[in-house]
């Protein structure tokens, strides 16, 4: 009997360090390994956007179409020299001179930086066609013309709404027609 | 009885003759045997492929892949499959899109788990995700049940701070390099 059990406790044993062998095999895990190596180069931006001036819908703050882009429309209505006439409720509509009336309607700017130290920034804006005779856009007073950008800002805040009028100044001899205008707008880091 | 003596002898005679006459053909003759062996070794490999949206890898196909993003912005423009899927005041998303393809061979696996690091701490000013899960120098779970001998495309993002160059943003104009590694682990 007692040759039995040391005999049946061999194979005990064996069979058991044979399973540990084969839980050893199982548990090493199959893996492999990559690199992936990402190059990429910063660089300073910055971006204008239009929006709407917090007073808009009142008189001289008419809604831009597609605010808060780049790319909006600003539609001022129909106009005339005689009666005061004008369509838009939100034009500030006046008589310049006794022969000329402006439209004008305000909206604001916004300049954003990334990755940027410039401390502020230039604003300057052209006309992209030039106007009929004796009529004149301007931005803030500024006239604006189709030869060059005119500044209209040397320092101007970053991430801060800068607000800008865009006016029409049309003189009475004007005939009847559609007065369109593309105003381009540049904003420059200093 | 003599008679069958001398049949008996003459039918052994002939018999002798004949297997004399046998072994004389069968030493024209050699057979050998050859014993093969062969090991198959189970494993399995990942490599790195370009994806129809992303940016076209260095090296793809292999396990040593590059992606170069090339230059990058908050608001300019962007080198062809990099997309920019964020922009805030803090910071801003590039991403690209690459493709993972693990292989195996010889294991009963059906998925695998993959994982991945930064090679070395982020540069400053930048993160780095794959598939939304932020990157470190620990191993970060990517996928848990990847199927093998498939390219399965993965976002790669560069969230890049916007703060200016010494004011916690990265550095400006220069190359930024960063390695990632991946690992295959079979399930």
């Amino acid at each position: 009997m007692d040759c039995n059990f040391k005999f049946g406790g061999k194979i005990a044993l064996l069979i058991l360090g044979g399973l540990l062998c084969l839980l050893g095999a199982s548990a090493d895990a199959q893996t492999s390994s990559g690199q992936l190596t990402i190059t990429m180069n910063v660089q300073s931006s910055i971006t204008l956007v239009f929006q709407d001036n917090p007073a808009v819908g009142t008189t001289g703050f008419c809604p831009l179409t597609n605010a808060g882009t780049n790319n909006v429309g600003l539609d001022l209505g129909t106009a005339s020299f005689p009666g005061n006439f004008h369509t838009s409720a939100c034009v500030n509509y006046t008589h310049l001179t006794a022969a000329d009336y402006q439209v004008s309607s305000a909206f604001d700017v916004v300049v954003t930086k990334a990755n940027s130290s410039s401390p502020n920034y230039r604003l300057a804006a052209q006309i992209s066609t030039p106007p009929p005779a004796n009529v004149t856009w301007l931005i803030n007073n500024v006239t604006l013309t189709t030869a060059v950008f005119t500044t209209l800002d040397t320092t101007d805040n970053y991430a801060t709404p800068i607000t800008k009028t865009l006016q029409v100044r049309v003189k009475n001899t004007v005939a009847a027609q559609v007065l369109l205008e593309t105003i381009t707008f540049l904003a420059t880091a200093n | 009885m003599l008679k069958n003596y001398i049949s008996i002898m003459r039918g052994a005679g002939l018999a002798a003759l004949m297997l004399y006459g046998a072994s004389l053909v069968a030493q024209t003759t050699a057979t050998g045997v050859i014993n093969g062996s062969l090991v198959n070794k189970n494993g399995i490999s990942i490599q790195f492929d370009t994806d129809p949206a992303g940016v076209t890898l260095g090296a793809a196909g292999t396990n040593a892949a590059t992606a170069n993003f090339g230059a990058v912005s908050a608001f300019g423009p962007l080198s062809g499959g990099v997309t920019r899927p964020s922009v805030t005041a803090a910071n801003f998303t590039v991403r690209t899109i690459f493709d993972v393809q693990v292989i195996q061979g010889g294991l009963t696996s059906t998925t695998y788990t993959l994982t991945a690091n930064l090679a070395a701490a982020a540069p400053t000013g930048m993160n780095y995700k794959v598939d939304a899960v932020t990157l470190t120098t620990a191993a970060q779970t990517i996928q848990v049940n990847g199927a093998y001998s498939t390219a399965i495309p993965h976002n790669l993002d560069l969230v890049v701070s916007t703060a200016a160059p010494g004011a916690g943003g990265p550095a400006v104009g220069t190359p930024i390099t960063t390695t990632i590694n991946f690992t295959a682990t079979a399930n």
